[in-house]
């Protein structure tokens, strides 16, 4: 029976083998294409500093789930003269991002991004280096801004139609030390694109953020414990207008960011689905985007520190967090008026579900935003967006539900990508 | 009990592994995808996130370095990202 079950794993590496040699093999090979050297001919090493200028206003502004932390509190700020007095708007009057991307040959890539903000300094945004293996696979090091369906990373830039942030991102993974694989498939009429990593996962947040909140500001590789993930995508269309794919990351054990050398009896699963699709229905295209993500943090309610027997007092509930946005933009593209073929009409929406029974007594918040960019070059957007942020009441164990009044915010941005 | 269970699992991901792979070595590459141009291939990719880029943004050195960061951004696959970056220094002239 043992000597059967061995064989069958034995033949069934074998077939998985032969069928990725085989599918190595059955991509177009890109060396069959003569390139003609550039002009004027410079060396062999490639380089380009691009980068990004942002001005941001905004009347109102609800800081929820970003930047990697998962359970932070919806909190306000009427920012008229109180978040910010120094601005009629909430505003990030100046920000810069610097790219500078290093082809130095055939098979080694550097990309790095950095910026800067007048209110909130300097941040690394990633610094990664890539290596060729083959045509269809490329291995990568160093701080990663991993793929996390479409939006982080990819959508959340001057790409972002809808110019502000959707309120349900942000919560399943973000930027970390990772090493792994990636690249894209042919697959006859449809494509597959793939990531595979590992990577160093989240930390319990005990600095300050909210009880049973993670977050993925973790540069510490401490070999205690790593997280993994993955991503594919799947464009079934020739003209590749579809993208669907799926996203997750599992840390089997995080740490305490206070003491990221013990580690914690905490798991961490998240999973993101997207979608992404564009058509030119002459004049108009459209553009169709949805993304929604899930973060449960489990066991959180059994943490205790490593060689600590002192029983926490830690609140019991179910510490998951969702979000999700659905977004549709119009742009009559075919226009021959100048104008009007520039200018984009979007509306979105979208919700951030909160864990029940938190501690830190917030509820859920959904988002009704709509916006009209107008595209000045092709990466030179300025963006006019109005967001209605309608909070879920919620319940008291001893009296009546709080309600929360519901917040609109403008918000206009101009961006210049060169 | 636990041993059996591993077994299990790595066969099931072993089976949908050969699954996949031979499915997609079932379907060739067909000729009408080989046959694409570097500027069909640009209006198609770029597009899925951000508007086709004008040529002439950048110089082919320039452009050696920003199709690399596509390419790992965009997952796109060797023989389109070739085309696009022949494409964009062939148009940018």
């Amino acid at each position: 029976m043992k000597r059967k079950k061995t064989l069958i794993l034995l033949m069934s590496i074998a077939t998985l083998s032969v069928g990725l040699v085989n599918t190595a093999k059955a991509q177009l090979d890109s060396n069959s294409i003569k390139e003609a050297p550039n002009s004027p001919q410079g060396g062999q090493e490639k380089m380009l500093l691009a980068g990004e200028i942002t001005t941001e206003w905004q009347s109102a502004r609800i800081n929820s789930a970003t930047n990697g932390s998962i359970t932070s509190p919806v909190q306000r700020f009427n920012s008229f003269g109180i978040q910010n007095p120094s601005y009629p708007f909430d505003a990030a009057p100046l920000g810069i991002m610097l790219m500078p991307l290093i082809k130095v040959n055939n098979s080694l890539f550097f990309d790095c991004q950095v910026g800067w903000d007048v209110t909130g300094g300097v941040s690394l945004n990633e610094a990664i280096a890539y290596y060729r293996v083959a045509p269809m696979c490329y291995a990568f090091a160093g701080f990663v801004p991993i793929r996390t369906g479409l939006y982080e990373g990819i959508m959340d830039d001057f790409t972002n139609r809808f110019c502000s942030t959707p309120i349900g991102m942000g919560i399943a993974a973000a930027p970390q030390c990772a090493v792994g694989i990636q690249g894209g498939i042919q697959a006859g009429y449809s494509k597959l694109n793939y990531q595979l990593y590992v990577a160093n996962g989240p930390q319990l947040d005990t600095t300050g953020g909210p009880t049973g909140s993670i977050t993925y500001s973790n540069p510490w590789a401490n070999n205690l414990s790593k997280a993994v993930g993955g991503s594919i995508g799947f464009l079934p269309l020739s003209n590749s207008n579809l993208e669907i794919g799926l996203s997750g990351q599992y840390d089997p054990n995080i740490v305490n960011q206070n003491d990221p050398y013990t580690v914690g009896n905490i798991k961490t699963t998240s999973v993101v689905a997207y979608l992404n699709y564009f058509h030119v229905f002459n004049p108009i295209m459209v553009r169709v985007q949805g993304q929604y993500e899930n973060t449960v943090v489990q066991d959180f309610n059994q943490y205790t520190k490593a060689g600590d027997s002192t029983a926490t007092a830690i609140p019991t509930f179910d510490n998951r967090t969702s979000g999700w946005y659905a977004g549709l933009t119009l742009r009559a593209s075919g226009s021959s008026h100048t104008f009007l073929s520039n200018l984009e009409l979007g509306g979105r929406l979208g919700q951030l579900t909160v864990p029940k029974n938190n501690p830190w007594g917030t509820g859920n918040i959904s988002q009704t935003t709509i916006c009209l960019t107008y595209w000045v070059t092709w990466k030179t957007p300025i963006n006019i967006s109005y967001d209605i942020y309608t909070p879920a009441s919620i319940p008291q164990p001893n009296g009546p539900a709080t309600n929360l009044p519901t917040l609109n915010s403008l918000t206009v941005r101009g961006m210049w990508f060169f | 009990m636990k041993y059996s269970i591993r077994n299990k699992a790595l066969l099931a991901a072993l089976t949908i592994g050969s699954a996949i792979v031979i499915g997609m070595n079932a379907c060739k590459v067909p000729d009408s995808i080989a046959a694409k141009s570097g500027a069909q291939l640009w209006g198609e990719n770029c597009n899925r996130c951000h508007n086709a880029p004008d040529p002439h943004t950048f110089s082919d050195d320039q452009w050696d370095a920003a199709t690399e960061h596509m390419r790992q951004k965009a997952l796109l696959t060797d023989m389109e990202i070739t085309k696009i970056r022949i494409f964009l220094k062939t148009a940018n002239k």
